[in-house]
């Protein structure tokens, strides 16, 4: 600690009373042993702690972002799940599924004998009894996520309270459960892997408010107590689990405010698992040791790498006046040195985005988009025809390059304002909230802004759907194309996995060309476990398999 | 409150006396403008808060003539050099290290000069000016005037202050305009009382019944009589003012309310350096130490003021 | 004394309202429906919308809580006025509404969540602000032109003009970072968070840094105003009688002075108590602590209003009884007060 200012004498007298505060400190420290909260007594030596940040909901009908799906997904467990080392469609919940030639129904057979954590069966009822509740117009708060359910039968209905059941989704007999579709959808068995697509007890609707915050679930591990806003979520494993048991006694997710404190918490033992701070990559691989395949935390190996399902991207305002010129678009995408935002602020370990796929979704290297690359000239040259430029270097266009404070977008934003101006484009930084952030968005009161986008299910859907059909909610961009939306539509009915891949390649390029959102990176891990941890799985969805970790 | 038990209030006034006193001793007395002055250069401290504001006024005022030259620019970016420049340790090249994009941190601190200064003054300025006139609406028409304005400052007062300013940057949007105006306009309430008081003082002397007498205006005899003879306390006010705004400035930048990015604030720069307090301290120890010493220097020169003045600090 | 608190009661209920009401008008001036803070950005159908509308107390509903529908079948917004009154109404009977953005949770369960630990750590808070500022002042007066007492001045100046959240994380960087560095890991303090079930440190340590750096400011103001009203005391007619009398300097300060200084550093760290209850949003920001200030920053920065609104009234209050208590205990500690009305006018 070279840097730190100062002189021996401050330094002497600092640490006599320093060593009087800390040896109380030292008394204060917890030997280890078994804690008192809840029923359960677990050990702290087998409990796997995880860092995550407030989540907005763990009820299932709800869960609406990475940390509550984080909490969800090892609570629950769905008909379906992912399986990331086969990068195949599994069944967990289900022992396995039928559906019909066009794809329009599916028939889950349910595996017979699992229970909820209160002895409730876990049947084809409690699905239907879950998948309602997220449709269901009279929760005190109505779900945010009901679009996972959109393409099921009555879903629309039963949201506009035309219908008091989910018509779509049928309890055949106790454990078969018929889900009948609108329209063909042959990926639908990747959005029953979701976490918000779980069966809940009878409970859930007997005691919401208890169930918001201490849901009771059907998966290898039941919550200890409740959600402690702010500080924990402490879960322990269920001993009649139906499934193999869980290795570890329990987790506690401890609740930081950002990765910053989380990481102190780890350096400090507090913590298990959490993910690196910023400008710190490097150092800490050196520490504790690059993971092999990016994914499972070993001794030794403790720094995920690992490409993620997720893109970062600038979303352009179609409808602005300036903005609605592809040529504008399609030079800003060119102008920005996405390498140097990597290099710089991520030292190195994401991956330039050169279209709407991350890599781990399809990697066919057909995919780059004509002007996703790096090239300043060809840039400026783009637009020397419209906007030549003034004898200041100027063209007079001027941009308002808008984002959510507070979320470590500064530096990214302060780059491409810089490359931007390189090619004579004026640019003006705004930061608003997060809630204002997306009313600006959503009222098309912006040019520029950034969002991010992390797969729901790792389809290609997943990602041309919500964010570029012309009435999809999240289409911030307010892209109208007509051809595009028609060939989602047609794609999602292909039944052949092949040819809907081919599909969805084709639509990937249309929207290239339109440049409606400007790639910036793909996502990767960086995050790092402790030594405590034996083996542990952390998905490419930013899933941990809880299930199957062991420690030390 | 308003509360007229004598004994009480007494006592509330002298904690507000003390709590702005920083003084080692200095025999007041009845003074005019000069004898201040002669009074204020014998007080160490006050000189030396002033020679500090003076200085960083002029390295701010100047910033343009000599900083990009020798330190680069605080806002932009050279993406060439970026990764290589990045958070580099206090060096004689750069005395107060880079930043993650490789800008220097002294640039930086001496640009952000110019925004605190600028809110400081600013903010003061606004909320000086509603003040005055709002004391001396209270207390030259007296009567159900004195009685509203000072409920309606009541009302301002019990608002926890902090959130006061959050809420109304909430409202009125992040950026340095705004950060001006939301300072300003809720900091009226303790002017308005000091400046209240030393008209109610002023006002009973025989110089103004005679004005009066003579038939001079109200707006007159405020602008003519009473505003110079008030005017000791208000200097004094604004000048320990200003460091408040300054603090209150860095703490909104810090919670990302205030000053927008690549905006170099104090308080954003903070905020920055949050990230790296176990590795590269300097990010954020640097400004602080800017915020530290120019409020602080408005402080001693403030108390300087006030006993060089004699004013006695009815209200904070 | 009854006709005393009755009268400041009275009052107090002007500048409740008047605060109530400028945050009513602010929550109205913020652009954008509370609808799509409760139900995020997705479409809703407009049967949904309306139950939560009626829920939330926007548009008029019938005493069954059915929205009341004009003649042409649409909803009536609920006029500011009466929402402001039904605001009120609900406050008298403990009702603080609901959050907008945590599951429609109400308002007092959120605030009865946060409040303890604003709670707790005000009261260490100022615990360490009464010791070391009682201690430093004296020793500043007794000891005057010493270099303790410069040595104070000093340090109660730096300390004014100090950024809060900067020397938290000061604090953070020497005993948290620094100490552990260059004791290898021996002893250290705990820098974030409240403790839980597997946490380092019994929970009593995670209060020791947000506690001194939220005591700091007022530690500082403690200390002067000890020091100047020690020294007024000193100074006066009866502790220099008592002196000829031939009473130790120690013992009149102990006996005499210390009491009579005492009454306005008491009064002063009184309200100093009321606004830490108020939350500190600067330092729980820093230390991560699920605490009320924190609690209303963020629901301002959500626009979660009724949490503003509901957090902002229960500071109000507490201020002000926490000020009343205050005032109440003049009579107790100095005889000259009286609140009979006799002296008062």
């Amino acid at each position: 600690m070279a840097d730190m200012m100062m002189n021996r004498r401050a330094f002497v007298g600092g640490s006599l009373a320093a060593s009087a505060l800390a040896a109380l400190a030292g008394c204060g420290k917890k030997t280890d042993g078994g804690t008192t909260t809840g029923g359960t007594a677990t050990d702290s030596a087998n409990v796997l702690k995880f860092y995550i940040n407030n989540p907005v909901a763990i009820d299932p009908y709800n869960t609406q972002e990475s940390e509550g799906t984080q909490v969800e997904h090892v609570m629950f467990d769905a008909l379906t799940d992912y399986d990331w080392n086969t990068n195949e469609i599994v069944p967990k919940a289900a022992e396995y599924w039928d559906v019909n030639d066009d794809a329009t129904e599916f028939t889950f057979h349910l595996v017979e004998g699992a229970t909820f954590h209160n002895g409730d069966p876990v049947d084809a009822a409690s699905f239907k009894r879950g998948w309602e509740r997220i449709c269901d117009p009279n929760m005190t708060t109505p779900s945010e996520i009901r679009y996972h359910l959109d393409p099921d039968k009555g879903a629309l209905e039963m949201a506009e309270g035309k219908a008091t059941e989910l018509t779509g989704v049928e309890a055949v007999d106790d454990y078969t459960l018929k889900v009948t579709l609108t329209a063909p959808m042959a990926d639908f068995p990747y959005i029953c892997a979701h976490p918000a697509l779980v069966p809940v007890p009878q409970a859930a609707l007997d005691d919401p408010e208890k169930f918001l915050v201490a849901p009771i679930d059907n998966g290898p591990f039941m919550i200890d107590g409740e959600w402690v806003a702010d500080q924990y979520i402490n879960l322990v494993r269920y001993d009649n689990y139906y499934g193999t048991p869980a290795a570890i006694d329990g987790i506690y997710f401890s609740i930081q405010k950002d990765p910053d404190t989380a990481f102190r918490e780890f350096e400090a033992g507090n913590i298990d698992f959490t993910s690196i701070p910023s400008g710190r990559m490097s150092e800490i691989s050196e520490k504790y040791g690059l993971s092999d395949d990016g994914y499972t935390v070993t001794p030794g190996a403790q720094v995920l790498t690992g490409a993620e399902a997720s893109i970062y991207y600038l979303c352009v305002n179609c409808e602005d006046e300036v903005m609605k010129d592809p040529v504008i678009r399609n030079a800003i995408s060119l102008a920005i040195n996405r390498q140097n935002i990597i290099d710089t602020v991520f030292e190195g370990t994401r991956v330039p985005a050169d279209c709407i796929f991350p890599k781990v979704i399809d990697d066919d290297p057909s995919n780059a988009w004509e002007n996703s690359h790096y090239d300043l000239e060809a840039a400026a040259k783009m637009l020397d025809e419209k906007y030549p430029a003034g004898s200041d270097g100027k063209r007079g266009i001027k941009i308002k390059l808008s984002y959510n404070s507070g979320g470590g977008h500064e530096d990214i934003m302060s780059i491409i304002q810089g490359d931007l101006e390189k090619i004579g484009i004026e640019v003006q930084q705004e930061s608003l909230e997060w809630a204002a952030y997306l009313d600006a968005l959503g009222d098309g009161n912006y040019q520029i802004g950034r969002l991010g986008w992390i797969a729901d299910y790792p389809t290609m859907d997943n990602f041309l759907y919500p964010n570029v059909l012309s009435t999809s909610e999240n289409n911030y961009s307010k892209y109208v194309n007509a051809e595009v939306d028609k060939a989602m539509n047609d794609a999602r009915q292909i039944v052949d996995d092949e040819e809907r891949k081919a599909a969805y390649r084709k639509i990937n390029q249309m929207v290239g060309a339109d440049m409606p959102i400007i790639p910036v990176m793909f996502y990767s891990h960086n995050h790092v476990g402790s030594e405590r941890l034996a083996s542990f799985f952390y998905d490419a969805q930013g899933k941990a398999e809880f299930a199957v970790a062991e420690l030390v | 409150m308003a509360d007229k038990n004598k004994a009480k209030d007494q006592i509330k006034e002298e904690i507000d006396e003390a709590k702005q006193s920083t003084e080692l001793d200095m025999a007041p007395s009845r003074t005019l403008w000069g004898d201040a002055f002669q009074r204020l250069k014998r007080n160490k401290l006050a000189v030396i808060g002033a020679c500090w504001i003076v200085f960083m006024v002029i390295v701010a005022l100047t910033a343009d003539l000599w900083v990009p030259q020798t330190l680069g620019s605080p806002t932009e970016i050279d993406s060439t050099t970026m990764t290589q420049m990045s958070r580099l340790p206090p060096s004689l090249e750069h005395p107060f290290g880079t930043d993650t994009l490789g800008r220097d941190v002294l640039c930086r601190v001496i640009y952000g000069a110019r925004i605190s200064l600028a809110v400081g003054v600013l903010a003061t300025a606004i909320s000086t000016l509603i003040g005055l006139v709002m004391g001396a609406l209270a207390a030259y028409n007296g009567g159900w005037w004195d009685t509203l304005i000072m409920r309606f400052a009541d009302i301002f007062l019990a608002f926890p202050y902090t959130l006061f300013v959050i809420a109304m940057l909430a409202v009125i949007g992040p950026g340095i305009q705004n950060v001006f105006i939301a300072i300003g306009v809720l900091g009226w309430p303790s002017i308005a009382r000091v400046f209240r008081s030393a008209i109610l003082s002023v006002k009973e002397n025989d110089y103004v019944d005679a004005a009066r007498a003579m038939g001079a205006s109200d707006a007159r005899i405020i602008v003519r009589h009473i505003f110079p003879n008030s005017v000791a306390s208000i200097v004094v006010y604004a000048t320990m003012n200003i460091g408040g705004a300054i603090l209150t400035e860095s703490a909104l930048s810090f919670l990302g309310m205030g000053v927008i990015p690549p905006d170099p604030s104090w308080g954003i720069m903070i905020q920055d350096g949050q990230t790296y307090l176990a590795t590269q301290p300097w990010l954020m120890i640097m400004p602080g130490i800017a915020i530290l010493t120019t409020v602080l220097a408005f402080t001693l020169l403030g108390d300087g003021l006030r006993d060089a003045l004699d004013v006695k600090m009815k209200d904070a | 004394m009854i006709k005393y608190i009755i009268k400041r009661i009275i009052q107090f209920i002007p500048v409740f309202l008047g605060v109530t009401l400028i945050l009513f008008a602010m929550q109205n001036i913020v652009p954008g429906d509370p609808i799509k803070l409760i139900a995020g950005e997705k479409k809703l159908d407009p049967q949904t919308e309306i139950n939560l509308r009626a829920t939330y107390h926007l548009i008029e509903t019938d005493e069954n809580g059915n929205p009341i529908l004009d003649e042409n079948g649409n909803t009536i917004e609920t006029p500011l006025w009466k929402r402001y009154i039904s605001y009120i109404t609900g406050l008298l009977h403990g009702d603080l509404g609901r959050s907008y953005q945590q599951n429609g949770k109400p308002v007092t369960a959120i605030l009865g969540q946060k409040y303890p630990y604003t709670f707790r750590l005000a009261l260490v808070a100022i615990v360490i602000e009464s010791i070391l500022g009682i201690g430093a002042g004296m020793i500043s007066a007794i000891k005057r032109y010493s270099a303790w007492d410069v040595g104070v001045t000093l340090v109660t100046s730096t300390m004014v003009a100090m950024p809060a959240f900067w020397f938290g994380m000061l604090q953070q960087l020497f005993w948290g970072i620094f100490l552990k560095n260059v004791t290898n890991g021996a002893f250290y303090l705990p820098i974030s968070g409240v403790g839980g079930p597997h946490a380092e440190f019994e929970n009593w340590v995670y209060y020791i840094l947000p506690a001194l750096t939220l005591a700091a400011v007022s530690t500082a103001y403690t200390a002067r105003i000890m020091r100047s009203q020690l020294l007024e005391v000193l100074n006066q007619d009866y502790i220099r009688t008592a002196r000829a009398k031939g009473l130790s300097r120690r013992a009149v300060i102990w006996r005499h002075a210390l009491k009579n200084a005492l009454i306005p550093v008491v009064t002063y760290i009184g309200m100093d108590f009321g606004g830490m209850l108020a939350g500190a949003i600067l330092t729980e920001t820093v230390f991560n602590w699920p605490g009320v200030g924190f609690e209303t920053y963020r629901a301002i920065s959500q626009r979660d209003w009724p949490i503003v609104m509901g957090s902002v009234t229960v500071i109000v209050i507490v201020v002000m009884v926490i000020n009343l208590l205050v005032d109440i205990s003049y009579a107790f500690l100095d005889p000259r007060i009286r609140f009979d009305g006799s002296k008062g006018e």
